[in-house]
């Protein structure tokens, strides 16, 4: 006798007993649900699979209601879907956990830095290499030069220091650059050209071969690799040790390279468009900002400083008492360099204070150990020529207010100018994007958009304004992506939305952190060796060696692993995401974090536990053993073993109650 | 079984007789013990984990030894509008004790309770289940002290 | 006169107010006299409560009776004092059926209950055929008195149809809303009363076993019933269509759901007790699969008198959907409170006021139903109370607490009193009411700490709808009532919490300070003295940083010169 009843309009029928998830279920209708697990009695909890029953306008849970004849079942629409939203809202309220590793969502380009730290752990470089290059096509140069946004945000800033992930990056590629070779798929027949080289332009012609897509590069300079080549000094990143052979793999990967073409000169954005199904801009900021003061034509810019030392294949005239203006990256590298040409007076003058420097704290310490000076809280107002020497008139700051980058903001003491002398003043104040006519461009003179117009596309510094290797590896990967959008049809998987997070590690304490090793190594962080001091001011050798495998392994072994062991399979994520839900609809207490992982195999993480009871009843009702149960009520119900004791020795470890667990609440700790 | 518990037998070893077998051995013991609840356990043949999930559920069980006299506050509607609050801050000041605490003596434990059912006397509190009603500060002090004496 | 024999009320509420020490005294010195422990007569206000019965027949009361010499002999010579005489406004009301022999009869003696009356209604319903009992309660109107209101005939008839080895008929005598005690009255008063109840319903239905689930913190009632079930054994009252049923009661370990009935047949079976979803129904599947029926204490309270008077006599009291009486709890911000029954339709200004002496300038709105109902503000007590009148209101009748609310209390923290009650009480298997009900109370403690945000608001009235309409029982489905209905009467209350960071009321601690009025002050020190934090200063200041708002002061100060008012920055 089958009953007989509609969901959303369409006529259903369902045997005696049979849920309306079930009937649902089977007639292909998407009804979400994180506690029904069928070879269990019903759990009626976490209330995702709500549907409403249109003629009571009750909302019931579809895993536990059966159909009653003639009922009107909707589960499809706003209201239902509110409903579950909601649910999933609230769920998501008391959910502690980290939904994706601190140092992964940190890393603009989102590598899955805790994936690669723990192949390389395990000594497996090659398979942390292959992880690494999923998101970074340039891991020697970026694991020489990057300013380790990662470690930033790492959690052993808790308790110590951060792991030292990027050195990670530095040995996997240094260890397999010659050997690894990416499988290529066929040719698409498709045809893209990219303008500029650099970090940006390179990885997006890296992801797009990765499609099959033929590539050409257009480059204004005689060698590829942008401002890695002509703007990073030598002793931060060899150039034929390292760079050359990053750019040997683009071509063993097929990329073809045109070198000394320049846009607008020598290449035209209008036959590129003809000539290819769709152009990639990423020229990068070759223009240097002066001084922004009378005599500022008598200042060398940073940029062109340093691309000519490049050029010269590091052979340049000593530029004698020099002045650099500037706090940033640049700046330092334009003392460092200054310092290597054999100038014994050396100085940076910068406008605020050495803690609101946006330069690299290593890079201030590495260029003071090489005994460059530091003058604060001054600016220049006038730089002139008086006989053979530079005079730069300066003025004294002192700190305001922040301004809107938070940073407080220099204010000049009147009647506090002071003259100079010098025998150079390099400007490394900034850089501009020299933006092709026609394309329009915002207040800082960047390109406005990563698509400008169709078939054209923008990635890397002239975009974002000058920026990092890795931001524009970042930037040129998504240029990449949106090609094969457009062009093959290809849809990446969408990054997740949902990130729950235990916080930033500086709202934390050691107690709070989840330690899925028991073993986590309390040794302070690695360190790389450096040459000595008299060879870094008198040659342009590179400064820092490549850490050994051993050393690296051992580091590993700091990492805390803080990624939630089901972010790939956690069911609540999922269905937060379909569900466009918001991590911050509900704000308000969650129960204080208290794992267990007294079990060699299995932990326990209370915080991510949805109180469902679902591994409560497998255990029971599948397994026979009922070794778990729910304790305590309302909000802090939980799921516990007999006295709190942990597993018992009478668990076979079966697994079927973390098979169960639609969260990461019971997971293997083994993660893989 | 734990001879201890043997008062169990008195009741009928099926589980739903557990929450009765666990308040049998509240009665007697003040408190329910891991040994109690693996008593219960074996004599009811329910796993102890199912056992403490029961447990855990009920605002009756104790599972930490209470004081001899035990001081519970009635925080039902009636009370809380007159004052139930007021009286948790007075035993805060007079016993330095909050609900769910013993003193060192093990003289006195507060805990809070749902309605007593005497909401027109409000406010109310219990010592060993003696109703105590209208209380002000003054005549709980008079109160307590009695018992301090006792 | 002479007095034939003595009553004193020793139900909890009059040995919580002294009566065990009346009683004690009374049978020192009344030498012959009987005196009569007996349960509560309702007027809860003036116990220790005795009544002098004389040998003509006439009763005489009296009123907060003290143990003293004085006071005793005052009875025993039926002096002037402490005379008692209940208010004309209240008779004229009152209609005492289900409590006519509260207080009148010696609970723990079936002889009493029976000479008065008792065990009539089962003996006419022997008399009929079960079906025709089933009509009889169907004819009457009776709906449950628990809460839902579900019509008591037909759920009968629900069971009465079911064939199966087993069935089993339950009395939830679970009161667990805070501030209810009318369950407890009955049956510490008469609990044969609920026994005949039980029984008939048992004849009704063929029911085999009977259980009362009853809350522990009523150990008055548990023993008194036990008493009686004891005397229903050796009357062999017990014995229904053929059967000796055994009665058992199960004391409830303190778990406010558990008056859902799935929770309560889990409790009854061992188990946590966390409800299930429903159908299949108890009646179809309950206490250890079997059929299972379950009505409150009140609901077979009134069964003895349907069948004793016919369900068309008792039907003509009440209203077209609300038949009989109905027990009310008053309590709070009333001259009398206690216990009272009068019939379904009276309104709140006849209950608050005339029966309850409330002071009409200082009621501001009644909580009705608990935590599970609302509150009606005092614009609109002419509403009769009965079902369905009030369901419009956004309150329910639930189970006949009436909570008055005066208007020096703040609606903000009541509602989130009631929210930290059914927070804690949440059994924890659903979301919406596990989760919900803790981020509603959660936002009620920032606003009554004066940290609430206007938007709050919208997110109380959005996430209390859908709590409503998705969690699995009726705690949840009822729990954002006292919110809805309080954002819904008193929203300027909540607006002055977020938006002015004041409690209009000056209940709010976090929002208020103590002041003395230097005008009524007499300078005694007492507040002084009394400050456990010494935060009176020689001048009569009260620091506010150091005053923890204990109201210590106010309650001491012999001429209420001490006052609440808004801090400085508020006002």
């Amino acid at each position: 006798m089958s009953i007989e009843f509609t969901i959303d309009g369409k006529v259903f029928s369902a045997e005696p007993g049979q849920t309306i998830l079930e009937v649902a279920r089977a007639n292909g209708i998407e009804i979400p649900s994180l506690c029904r697990e069928q070879r269990i009695s019903k759990t009626t909890s976490c209330f995702v699979c709500v549907v409403k029953d249109c003629k009571t306008g009750r909302f019931l849970p579809s895993c536990s209601a059966c159909p009653a004849p003639g009922q009107e079942i909707s589960s499809n629409t706003d209201e239902v879907w509110d409903m579950r939203r909601t649910a999933l809202n609230l769920l998501l309220s008391e959910h502690s956990g980290d939904c994706e590793a601190p140092c992964t969502l940190a890393c603009p380009a989102h590598a899955a830095v805790e994936e690669y730290v723990r192949a390389g752990r395990q000594g497996d470089f090659l398979k942390a290499l292959t992880i690494i290059k999923e998101r970074i096509p340039l891991p020697m140069t970026i694991g020489r030069v990057c300013p380790r946004f990662c470690e930033k945000d790492c959690r052993r800033n808790v308790y110590g220091k951060p792991v030292a992930i990027n050195d990670f990056k530095r040995l996997a590629a240094d260890l397999y650059y010659d050997t690894y070779m990416e499988k290529l798929p066929e040719e698409t027949g498709k045809r893209v050209a990219i303008v500029g080289a650099g970090p940006a332009g390179l990885s997006a012609a890296y992801y797009l071969r990765l499609k099959g897509v033929a590539v050409t590069v257009f480059e204004a300079m005689p060698k590829a690799g942008g401002m890695t080549r002509y703007g990073i000094p030598e002793y931060r990143l060899p150039k034929k040790a390292v760079l050359d052979r990053e750019i040997a793999h683009f071509e063993k990967l097929g990329v073809s390279f045109e070198y000394n073409r320049t846009l607008g000169k020598d290449l035209s954005l209008e036959d590129l468009k003809k000539d290819f199904d769709a152009v990639i801009i990423a020229i990068g900021c070759w223009k240097a900002s002066g001084l922004r003061c009378e005599g500022e034509e008598l200042a060398v810019p940073g940029i062109d400083f340093l691309r000519n030392v490049a050029e010269n294949d590091n052979v340049a005239a000593n530029p004698g008492k020099t002045i650099v203006v500037g706090g940033g990256n640049t700046a330092m590298d334009c003392v460092r360099t200054s310092v290597r040409l054999g100038s014994s007076d050396v100085s940076c003058f910068y406008r605020r204070t050495e803690a609101e420097m946006p330069a690299e704290k290593i890079e201030i310490a590495e260029a003071k150990e090489e005994g460059v000076k530091f003058e604060f809280l001054i600016a220049p107002v006038k730089l002139e020529k008086r006989q053979d020497k530079l005079v730069l008139t300066c003025r004294k700051m002192e700190l305001g207010e922040p301004d809107a980058s938070g940073r407080r903001k220099p204010v000049e003491v009147p009647g506090s100018d002071f003259e100079v002398e010098a025998d150079t003043v390099i400007a490394a104040i900034g850089q501009g994007t020299m933006a092709p006519e026609g394309l329009p461009v915002n207040r800082w003179g960047n390109l406005e958009s990563e698509t400008p117009a169709p078939g054209l596309y923008a990635a890397g510094d002239c975009v974002s304004g000058a920026a990092t290797v890795v931001e524009g590896v970042a930037s040129g990967r998504r240029a990449a992506l949106a090609v094969c959008k457009d062009l093959l049809g290809l849809e990446e998987k969408a990054e997740s939305t949902i990130f729950v997070s235990r916080g930033s590690w500086q709202s934390l304490k050691r107690e709070d952190l989840v330690f899925l090793r028991n073993d986590v190594s309390e040794k302070d962080r690695a360190k790389q060796d450096l040459i000595p001091i008299e060879e870094r001011v008198s040659s342009f050798a590179e400064v820092a060696a490549t850490m050994p495998p051993e050393r690296v392994m051992a580091e590993g072994e700091r990492c805390i692993e803080c990624s939630c062991t089901d972010k790939k399979n956690c069911k609540l994520r999922q269905h937060a995401e379909t569900y466009s839900c918001d991590v911050d609809a509900f704000k308000g207490e969650k129960i204080a974090v208290s794992y267990d992982t007294r079990h060699p195999l299995i932990i326990q993480d209370r915080g991510k536990c949805i109180k469902c009871g679902t591994c409560v009843k497998v255990c029971k009702e599948v397994v026979n053993k009922t070794l778990l149960s729910l304790k305590l009520r309302g909000f802090s119900t939980c799921v516990g073993t007999a006295f709190d004791g942990g597993f018992p020795d009478n668990c076979a470890e079966c697994g079927a109650c973390v098979d169960a667990c639609p969260t990461g609440a019971l997971d293997w700790r083994h993660k893989a | 079984m734990d001879e201890k518990f043997s008062f169990l037998t008195k009741i009928a070893a099926e589980p739903s007789n557990l929450i009765k077998g666990l308040q049998a051995i509240q009665a007697a013991e003040g408190y329910v013990s891991n040994d109690a609840i693996n008593a219960a356990a074996e004599y009811f043949g329910i796993p102890p984990v199912e056992v403490e999930g029961v447990l855990s559920f009920y605002a009756q069980f104790k599972r930490v030894k209470p004081g001899k006299y035990q001081i519970a506050v009635c925080d039902g509607t009636a009370c809380h509008i007159k004052g139930a609050p007021l009286v948790h801050e007075w035993l805060k000041q007079e016993l330095g004790l909050a609900p769910g605490e013993t003193d060192a003596d093990g003289l006195f434990s507060v805990e809070t309770v749902a309605c007593l059912g005497c909401c027109s006397l409000a406010p109310v509190i219990s010592i060993n289940g003696r109703v105590y009603a209208k209380l002000d500060r003054k005549n709980l002090k008079k109160i307590l002290k009695e018992y301090a004496e006792k | 006169m002479k007095i034939k024999f003595l009553r004193v009320g020793v139900a909890s509420c009059g040995i919580a107010a002294g009566a065990d020490k009346v009683f004690e005294k009374l049978c020192e010195k009344a030498g012959d006299i009987p005196v009569i422990g007996v349960g509560c007569l309702g007027h809860c206000y003036a116990e220790p409560l005795v009544e002098a019965v004389t040998e003509d027949g006439s009763s005489i009361l009296f009123r907060d009776v003290k143990g003293t010499d004085e006071a005793i002999d005052n009875i025993l010579s039926l002096g002037e004092k402490d005379r008692f005489e209940i208010p004309e406004k209240r008779k004229k009301h009152e209609l005492v059926k289900v409590l006519a022999l509260a207080g009148k009869v010696n609970p723990t003696d079936i002889s009493d209950y029976i000479a008065n009356g008792g065990y009539e209604g089962l003996k006419k319903a022997l008399t009929l055929s079960p079906e025709e009992v089933v009509n009889q309660v169907k004819i009457s109107g009776l709906r449950g008195r628990g809460g839902g209101g579900f019509p008591t005939g037909t759920k009968w008839s629900f069971l009465a149809a079911k064939q199966a080895e087993e069935k089993i008929l339950i009395c939830n005598a679970d009161e667990g809303d805070p501030g209810a005690f009318m369950d407890r009255s009955l049956m510490e008063s008469v609990p044969h009363q609920l026994l005949e109840g039980m029984l008939i319903a048992a004849y009704a239905t063929g029911a085999t076993k009977l259980f009362i689930y009853c809350r522990a913190e009523y150990p008055m009632a548990i023993k008194h019933l036990r008493i009686a079930i004891e005397q229903i054994y050796a009357a062999k009252l017990n014995i229904v269509n053929g059967r000796s049923l055994e009665i058992i009661i199960k004391e409830g370990a303190g778990a406010f759901v558990c008056g859902e009935e799935t929770a309560l047949i889990a409790s009854l079976e061992g188990k946590r007790g966390t409800p299930r979803f429903r159908p299949p129904f108890p009646t179809d599947s309950g206490y250890k699969t079997f059929p299972t029926m379950i009505n409150n204490v009140e609901t077979f309270g009134n069964v003895p008198v349907i069948l004793r008077e016919g369900g068309e006599e008792f039907a003509k009291t009440g209203t077209e959907s609300s038949k009989g009486t109905k027990l009310f709890a008053l309590a709070g911000d009333l001259k009398n409170p206690g216990l009272v029954e009068v019939p379904m339709g009276k309104t709140l200004n006849e209950i608050v006021f005339e029966i309850g002496g409330a002071d009409k300038d200082n009621v501001k709105a009644v909580q009705i139903g608990g935590p599970s109902g609302g509150c009606i503000p005092v614009e609109l007590f002419d509403t009769p109370v009965d079902y369905d009148s009030l369901k419009a209101l956004g309150a329910i009748i639930g189970s006949g607490g009436l909570i008055v609310i005066g208007k020096d209390r703040c609606m903000v923290e009541t509602a989130r009193y009631f929210l930290d009650f059914t927070h804690r009480e949440s059994c924890g298997k659903c979301t919406f009411c596990r989760v919900g009900t803790m981020r509603m109370f959660e936002t009620l403690e920032r606003i009554v700490a004066g940290k609430g945000k206007e938007s709050d608001l919208e997110m109380l009235e959005d996430l209390g709808k859908k709590i409503k309409a998705g969690a699995l029982c009726g705690l949840g489905q009822t729990a954002p009532n006292p919110v809805l209905a309080t954002l819904r009467y008193f929203r300027n209350e909540y607006e002055d919490h977020v938006i002015r960071h004041r409690c209009t009321a000056h209940q709010c601690n976090e929002l208020v300070k103590l002041e003395i009025d230097s005008s009524k002050c007499i300078k005694c020190k007492l507040c002084i003295k009394t400050c456990p934090v010494d935060a009176i200063d020689g001048n009569f200041n009260i620091d506010a940083e150091k005053c923890t708002r204990c109201n210590s002061c106010f309650d001491v100060c012999p001429k209420n010169a001490i006052f609440r008012t808004d801090l400085e920055e508020n006002k």
